[in-house]
């Protein structure tokens, strides 16, 4: 009982944690964000199982974490509100050929972000880029301008 | 409800520039970063409690009561959490020792919801009473000092009463943390 009363306090401690961090951990992920993910997600396994680390118990919290995960798809799936407030929604940096400083500010990117991915999808330079998307999965999308 | 995939397929989300559908929502986002600096600020404050000790283990959370004719000190947590080890120290007065022996009576909250694991130095006798257990200590000389080893395992708040007799009663509340 308090295994799945800890799980499911974890879980959304986790997600609002990370969900307030600015967006770049799950696609994009350096060093710097490894280090993060793995001692954050570690020190929340302390405190789920506590000092019971027998398999019934271990079991149960991965079972309730993965219902909480299921239902919250679920949720998505018919509301694009609470997918937007789970998973963000997608941000435009460049418009046009312009940096959309807000957007650039406040999620903190950097141009070497949007170079990055304007070369991974063959693009050489950013003044070919027409649009890039910052999307919720954290990678960039780049729209070229047309040749 | 909407089912994605029986409908044709066309951009249901806003473009930009009326050209790329990205479903970009300012507004909401707008209202994210106001959430955000709002959620932070609350971490910064968590954070200044922890290291003030209003969550235990700090400054805030260390208490100390002594009766009246100072036969007994309590030195304790007012805020403990739930599974983590923790010492409460009773410090004896001249006025605690009769006939070259000290007795205290620690009531049973201290015992179970306070999750006394043992006390130390070993007393010469304990004997269950009304309540609690009293412990009887061979006292050589004054002040003397007995401490007891907590691991409290039930959250929430728990009036504890601790006693030397012939004294006034110490009694004060514990607040144990999940």
């Amino acid at each position: 009982m308090d295994t799945i009363i800890r799980a499911i306090v974890g879980y959304f401690v986790l997600l609002v944690v990370v969900r307030v961090l600015k967006r770049r951990a799950g696609s994009q992920l350096t060093p710097f964000e490894f280090v993060l993910i793995f001692l954050i997600g570690g020190i929340i396994i302390l405190s789920t199982v506590d000092s019971d680390r027998s398999v019934t118990n271990c079991t149960c919290a991965v079972i309730t974490v993965g219902l909480l995960h299921r239902v919250l798809s679920w949720g998505k799936a018919r509301s694009p509100k609470l997918g937007a407030f789970l998973d963000g929604a997608p941000l435009v940096v460049i418009k046009n050929g312009e940096w959309q400083h807000e957007v650039v500010d406040r999620m903190m990117i950097r141009p070497e972000d949007v170079r990055a991915s304007a070369r991974a999808q063959g693009i050489s330079s950013l003044e070919k880029v027409k649009y890039a998307v910052l999307e919720r999965n954290g990678g960039i999308s780049i729209i070229p301008k047309e040749s | 409800m909407a089912q994605p995939f029986r409908m044709p397929v066309v951009d249901s989300v806003p473009k930009v520039a009326d050209e790329v559908a990205v479903g970009e929502d300012l507004k909401f986002q707008r209202k994210w970063w106001m959430f955000e600096r709002v959620i932070w600020s609350f971490f910064v404050l968590v954070l200044l409690c922890d290291l003030l000790g209003v969550f235990g283990r700090g400054w805030l959370a260390k208490a100390k009561r002594s009766t009246p004719d100072q036969a007994l000190t309590l030195d304790y947590e007012r805020v403990e959490r739930s599974g983590s080890p923790s010492v409460m120290t009773l410090r004896f007065g001249p006025a605690a020792a009769h006939n070259g022996h000290i007795q205290v009576f620690v009531g049973n909250e201290v015992i179970r919801g306070l999750g006394a694991r043992r006390i130390s130095p070993e007393p010469a006798t304990s004997a269950l009473t009304d309540g609690g257990i009293t412990y009887t200590f061979d006292s050589g000389s004054t002040p003397t000092i007995a401490e007891i080893a907590l691991q409290p395992m039930f959250p929430g708040k728990h009036k504890i009463r601790i006693q030397v007799p012939g004294s006034e009663p110490i009694e004060t509340s514990v607040l144990v943390l999940p």
